[in-house]
């Protein structure tokens, strides 16, 4: 171990050049890489238009990448990914302008013009979500709330941005185990690297929680929900039906849902016990009640009561709120394809 | 225990806003508390689910070359850090910024690369 840390210094010593003078972004002593890495300031690399003129009725196409973003938008099409290419056909004369923001206040910007012929610039219509104050939520040709999207990361204890409001119906917010459960609760080896190493479905709720995107798309009787971890996905009825009798044992469970008000209420059961809940084991009797609603356009709401009567004391629930995500309109594809065992990195002896 | 405590902060690590949104595993295979910057030339570039490779030609101060190994993030958070699948490519020189293997083998991950052109991007 002593001489491979000494060959890694030489290693380390061999690829900087004396006199080198450290970026900012650089780690401290003893911080986080990540933590170091936060403070890279955004910059776009390139943001053009072709053609720069055209005639009327004509298209452009719009091209942009940045890097290091905490948003990126253009004026007048609203927030965008970090690259993309779109295919405008402007009715006059518009600017284009790219604005990005990124750590520490760092911003950039950048405009491009297409000259329409015999046309005056026009005004250009901002982005809605840009001219302040919450947008309702869109509603389905049958009056339902519409939760059809891409929802970014939840945000709660533990996950990002604003908590929700606390609990509804004085559910706690963390389980307590029954009596004699104790061996439901995880406890792990230190090479162990967690749940989601496997590369197995994490189970309801917990692939909500889970860094990756979420897209749902509503049909008047179904609603499927889709992860782009792991390209998990749930295909829920929605006209009230009832479980089928004794389904198997499954890792995403059994679900249904039905309305209440402007609230979707998912029921779930027929999990299998492989997954873990929050650091908890559950068994075959997990229950699950999820609860959608989207109180303004740019916002999912979601809770989960956690029911298992052989392991914990009673109902308990999770709560997050997912953004909405006008910038995407589809998640990836996500294969497990190149996973490794990490025990060797350990080193243990 | 002091190791369970590790892969439990490593764990909430991965929810917390300021620090790794490492979305697959914890970090406690590698040593972050001891940063490290490894320089060398590209020889493979697997752009792939659950994380994303580089392979990469370093020269130790013996002048030999070894490989190494270096982990960065799944897809989806290299893309929304601005990475598409040919960002960096055989033949180029980088820096890779990150925590090595515990096991003392020549296997990182990085939280951030220097490109040829000098730029600095999360990884």
């Amino acid at each position: 171990m002593k001489t491979a840390h000494a060959a890694l210094f030489a290693i380390i010593a061999a690829s900087v050049s004396p006199g080198a003078q450290q970026a900012p972004s650089a780690p401290t002593p003893g911080e986080s890489p990540y933590r170091a890495a936060a403070r890279l300031p955004v910059r776009i690399t390139s943001f053009a238009v072709e053609p720069t003129s055209i005639q009327p009725g004509q298209s452009v196409t719009l091209s942009w990448a940045v890097e290091n973003p905490t948003s990126t938008s253009i004026d007048p099409l609203g927030r965008v990914a970090p690259r993309g290419r779109r295919t405008l056909t402007p009715g006059v004369t518009t600017t284009y302008t790219l604005a990005v923001t990124g750590a520490g206040n760092t911003a950039d910007k950048r405009t491009v013009t297409v000259v329409v012929a015999g046309t005056m610039p026009g005004a250009s219509p901002s982005d809605a979500s840009a001219a302040g104050g919450k947008r309702a939520a869109p509603r389905t040709a049958d009056g339902r709330p519409d939760f059809s999207g891409v929802y970014g990361y939840g945000a709660g204890p533990g996950g990002r941005g604003a908590p929700p409001p606390p609990t509804a119906g004085g559910l706690p917010a963390t389980p307590t185990l029954k009596p004699g459960a104790e061996k439901y609760k995880v406890v792990r080896a230190a090479d162990d690297t967690g749940q989601y190493s496997t590369c197995m479905p994490p189970g309801i709720p917990q692939t909500f929680f889970v860094p990756y995107y979420i897209q749902i798309v509503q049909a008047p009787k179904h609603i499927v929900v889709a992860h782009e971890y792991l390209n998990l996905f749930r295909i829920i009825p929605t006209d009230g039906r009832p479980h089928p009798a004794d389904p198997d044992p499954s890792w995403m469970g059994n679900p249904v849902a039905r309305w209440e008000g402007d609230t979707l209420v998912v029921d779930s059961i027929g999990f299998n016990d492989k997954t873990e809940i929050n650091g908890y084991r559950h068994t075959e009797a997990l229950h699950v009640v999820e609860r959608f609603s989207r109180p303004d356009f740019d916002t999912l709401q979601y809770e989960a009561t956690i029911e298992d009567p052989n392991v914990f004391a009673g109902p308990w629930v999770i709560r997050r709120t997912f953004p909405f995500l006008q910038e995407y309109d589809q998640i990836n594809e996500f294969v497990c394809e190149n996973n490794r065992d990490y025990k060797p990195l350990f080193g243990n002896k | 225990m002091k190791n369970t405590l590790v892969l439990c902060i490593a764990m909430l690590g991965l929810l917390s806003a300021a620090g790794p949104a490492l979305a697959h595993h914890s970090t406690a295979m590698y040593d972050m508390a001891s940063p490290v910057t490894v320089t060398g030339t590209v020889k493979r570039f697997e752009w792939t689910n659950p994380h994303a490779f580089i392979f990469i030609d370093v020269k130790d101060d013996k002048g030999n070359t070894v490989e190494w190994e270096i982990e960065l993030m799944s897809l989806n958070h290299l893309r929304s850090y601005g990475w598409v699948r040919d960002t960096v490519k055989a033949g180029d020189q980088i820096s890779c910024t990150g925590g090595r293997a515990k096991s003392g083998a020549a296997s990182m991950i990085s939280a951030m690369i220097k490109l040829p052109d000098g730029r600095e991007i999360k990884s």
